[in-house]
């Protein structure tokens, strides 16, 4: 683990808060950690927490929603979480939905959705 | 003081003042030559506020905001000092203050800037009069202008503060306006409701997206029926904010169910081929709040009597 992004595994799920800016390095950096810890051991879900995050640019999103595909690729389901009200809005308004990636109010709503959602 | 507040709306500090005296082309020699005449002032001062006011009171749509003679008496006074104050020769940020408790005193009380302004004219006619009888023509004129300069200064201040007064009622009144279009309501644990009732615009269909997703974090609902039965038009605006207002509770981790469809509404979506397939669509609110239901893991039974006594039946 290299990045400033801590990820935790809980059973067979992996778990991030992201609570600094996802900019150019920090950005790579979580990107790959998260890929690698999935190489190393598969795990049946991925949650991304950014109810720390205070603005979310097209530039983070884009991160965020690609991380997830990758995740899909390696077999896992990406779950994000707690995102804000206006950040909804603005993404939104932007144009970016985040197609491709599941979401839920909060990390609870998170784990129970991804207990719901059909392995694979 | 509320008006004291408009002297940063208007964006009002020395720099300002300075630049709107030069338009108005009020010298420190006019305001000297002003402070000369007040001896002049202070004769008329009574004169001139009564015949200001028989104007006014023989006038219709200006007599009702003097309704007794007790606030004839006080605005007589006040009309007085105001009268007066353009002799003081003195025009700095006091002054202005001063001034622009007119604009939002008459805001404030709904007196239009038709019946200011035209009154205004009643002081300049009576001041006209009265410095060309008392004084040589040279002088009176000179006494004039620097009149004209004050009084063109005063009454932009008053026009600005009663222009940025109206536009804060207005304000207000958008967002009493705001608050009730979009009643967002708990129907049931964890589910939202929202009628909505009369045109949608862009800006309320903004206010209902931002209104709708603050209600979900606060309340952390599962899903949010919106029932448009009362909406007259739906066009590819209306249904495209909808669409996005879906993608943004998506984003949340709630749902949105799109009650109040009328056939009609449902031919206008189709024809103009707007794609909601990502929001759930039922036709009556009752079928939203069963789906609703189900969404958070619950449903509605009949009693267990009632259904006995229909097997028996």
């Amino acid at each position: 683990m290299t990045g400033v992004i801590p990820i935790l595994r809980m059973g067979d799920v992996l778990l991030t808060t992201v609570h600094v800016e996802l900019r150019d390095a920090v950005a790579e950096a979580f990107q790959s950690d998260v890929l690698l810890a999935l190489e190393k051991r598969r795990a049946r879900g991925l949650i991304i927490d950014i109810s720390g995050l205070d603005m979310v640019d097209t530039y983070v999103a884009r991160i965020l929603a690609e991380t997830g595909r990758m995740a899909m690729l390696m077999g896992t389901k990406t779950v994000l979480v707690g995102m804000r009200p206006e950040i909804a809005a603005t993404l939104v308004r932007m144009g970016y939905e985040m197609r491709g990636v599941h979401t839920a109010l909060d990390l609870d709503e998170g784990l129970e959705l991804l207990q719901k959602l059909p392995a694979g | 003081m509320t008006y004291r507040r408009y002297m940063a709306t208007l964006k009002i500090d020395d720099a300002e003042l300075r630049s709107r005296r030069a338009f108005c082309e009020l010298t420190d020699e006019d305001l000297a030559l002003l402070r000369s005449l007040r001896p002049f002032a202070e004769k008329h001062t009574s004169e001139f506020v009564d015949k200001f006011y028989e104007l006014l009171l023989s006038h219709e749509h200006t007599r009702k905001f003097f309704p007794d003679a007790g606030t004839i008496a006080r605005v007589k006074k006040t009309q007085r000092e105001y009268f007066l104050g353009l002799f003081d020769g003195r025009c700095d940020m006091n002054y202005v203050e001063d001034r622009l408790r007119v604009g939002t005193t008459h805001e404030r009380i709904g007196l239009a800037p038709t019946w200011y302004l035209g009154a205004y004219r009643k002081y300049l006619d009576l001041l006209h009069t009265g410095l060309f009888a008392e004084l040589p023509v040279k002088e009176a004129s000179a006494a004039f202008s620097a009149l004209e300069r004050i009084v063109f200064f005063d009454v932009t201040l008053a026009i600005d503060t009663y222009i940025a007064a109206n536009r804060e009622t207005i304000g207000r009144h958008q967002a009493a306006l705001r608050e009730l279009s979009t009643p967002v309501i708990r129907v049931h644990d964890r589910i939202l409701l929202l009628p909505l009732v009369g045109a949608i615009d862009s800006v309320r269909a903004q206010q209902i997206m931002d209104t709708v997703l603050l209600r979900i974090a606060e309340e952390k609902a599962k899903c949010i029926i919106i029932d448009i039965a009362g909406v007259p038009v739906v066009d590819t605006k209306v249904a495209d904010s909808l669409v996005k207002t879906t993608a943004a509770v998506r984003l949340l981790g709630a749902q949105t169910i799109l009650t109040g469809i009328s056939a009609q509404v449902a031919r206008t979506i189709v024809q103009l081929g707007v794609d909601i397939s990502t929001m759930h669509t039922l036709a009556r609110l009752q079928e939203g709040i069963e789906l609703a239901l189900d969404l958070v893991g619950k449903k509605i039974e009949e009693k267990r009597s009632a259904s006995a006594r229909g097997d028996a039946g």
